[in-house]
């Protein structure tokens, strides 16, 4: 998944040149040119498994692993997955789509979203002193390879798209509490964000509701902010006497959370202020909807075409 | 039973297929691509996503009385046609099948029956 095309694109998209690399990127960089294989531990936070040189999967405490996808969202009954994990040696996943278990296709996908999910997490960690065990393996054994720079790359563009959701990093690690009441008269959802609202019991984080229903941290915590520029949450508790959370960069799209998602947010900026009147549209309001929706619609196409 | 290059490889193999790149919808992220002859992967995934997002809030909108379940998007454009395509649901995401075809040699119909096929052998769900 990497060109250098690539590269350039994204310095360009994030309107300055890509950041300096942290420790954990620099000696990620090491292993992939030493075409090493083996397991990297990140601190205490997690480990990322090398395969030749390219990362074939990663775990951190924060995330749930596939073990934890497949089987808190009943996709595979626990027993299995634990049979099959005491059984292998590096090979597990072989044996699931052997027996049947999954298809080929399948664990491709949850292995590349749980390894995208953990490596986002694992890029946040700061001060961890990062270890190697050459030949170290994980159990499921590679199913995806990924290259060192363009995951690095894929964790700084979920963290731009998740500032662009909302600037705020407040309710990531908080409980969520959706707003008991909205001044909108309808409201759009994503069917992850319902799954946000019905699950949130004032005490879970996103992290907590993640394993509960066997899903990825990312997309619940793009979800969180998404509903936090909507105003379906309670805002954080202000802090230093600032009142309410910090707000948006841009004012909350119309139309709901839906509409909230990053497909305005990706997009270039110039165009979103041009098309868009000083005296923005008020939020959820109908005529907004569809201006909104409009102009959404016109500038992805035109990327496309 | 078919893996994630042997989807973009049948994808490819639709007669009049030009690009085909997937995409995962947890994050946004390309995950391969073929053929892509001058295009940015991820920019490509950026865009088709977007118009998903924005493809499904419309229909939220416009759609009475009742849930829908979205198999495809087509754009059809002077030169040819744009296919989306969710296909092998998983609980970490789904998996996402960009298609642009090339209006003189493609058929329409044969393409999505093609696509189709190749969502039942990835699995998922």
């Amino acid at each position: 998944m990497a060109s250098a095309s690539r590269t350039d694109t994204a310095a360009r998209r994030t309107g300055r040149g890509a950041p300096p690399p942290s420790r954990l990127d620099a000696v990620l960089g090491n292993l992939a040119r030493e075409r090493a294989t083996g397991a990297l531990r990140v601190g205490r936070a997690g480990t990322i498994y090398i395969t030749g040189g390219r990362i074939t999967y990663a775990e951190s405490v924060h995330v749930p692993g596939v073990e934890d996808l497949l089987t808190a969202s009943g996709r595979v009954a626990a027993a299995v997955v634990t049979e099959v994990r005491r059984a292998a040696a590096a090979d597990g996943g072989e044996t699931l789509v052997r027996q049947g278990t999954l298809t080929r296709g399948e664990l491709q996908f949850c292995v590349l979203g749980a390894t995208l999910d953990a490596a986002f997490s694992l890029h946040e960690v700061t001060g961890a002193r990062p270890r190697f065990r050459e030949g170290d393996r994980h159990w499921l054994g590679p199913q995806w390879y990924f290259d060192v720079a363009g995951l690095s790359r894929e964790c700084r563009r979920r963290r731009l798209r998740l500032d662009h959701a909302w600037p705020s990093p407040a309710l990531d690690t908080r409980p969520v509490v959706p707003a008991p009441r909205v001044t909108a008269d309808r409201v759009v959802l994503t069917a992850v964000q319902w799954e946000v609202i019905v699950h949130a019991d004032a005490t879970a984080t996103p992290a907590d509701l993640a394993r509960r229903l066997g899903r990825p941290v990312y997309p619940l915590l793009l979800a969180v902010r998404q509903l936090a520029a909507a105003g379906l949450l309670v805002p954080p508790a202000p802090a230093n006497g600032t009142p309410g959370g910090p707000p948006p960069a841009d004012p909350p799209a119309p139309g709901g959370a839906a509409a909230a998602d990053g497909a305005s947010g990706e997009l270039p900026r110039r165009e979103k202020g041009a098309s868009r009147p000083a005296g923005a549209p008020p939020a959820h309001s109908a005529d907004g909807t569809d201006v909104g929706v409009l102009i959404r619609l016109r500038d992805a196409l035109e990327r496309l075409l | 039973m078919l893996d994630i290059e042997g989807c973009l490889a049948g994808a490819l193999a639709v007669p009049g297929a030009l690009d085909a790149l997937v995409a995962e919808d947890a994050g946004g992220a390309a995950v391969a691509s073929g053929s892509l002859t001058s295009l940015d992967p991820q920019a490509l995934a950026d865009a088709f996503t977007a118009s998903l997002r924005t493809t499904l809030d419309a229909l939220a909108l416009s759609t009475p009385g009742g849930t829908v379940r979205l198999e495809d998007v087509i754009v059809t454009t002077d030169r040819g046609h744009h296919l989306l395509r969710p296909l092998c649901p998983t609980p970490a995401g789904t998996a996402l099948l960009y298609l642009r075809l090339d209006g003189e040699r493609a058929n329409l119909a044969l393409a999505r029956h093609r696509l189709r096929a190749i969502a039942g052998r990835l699995g998922g769900g």
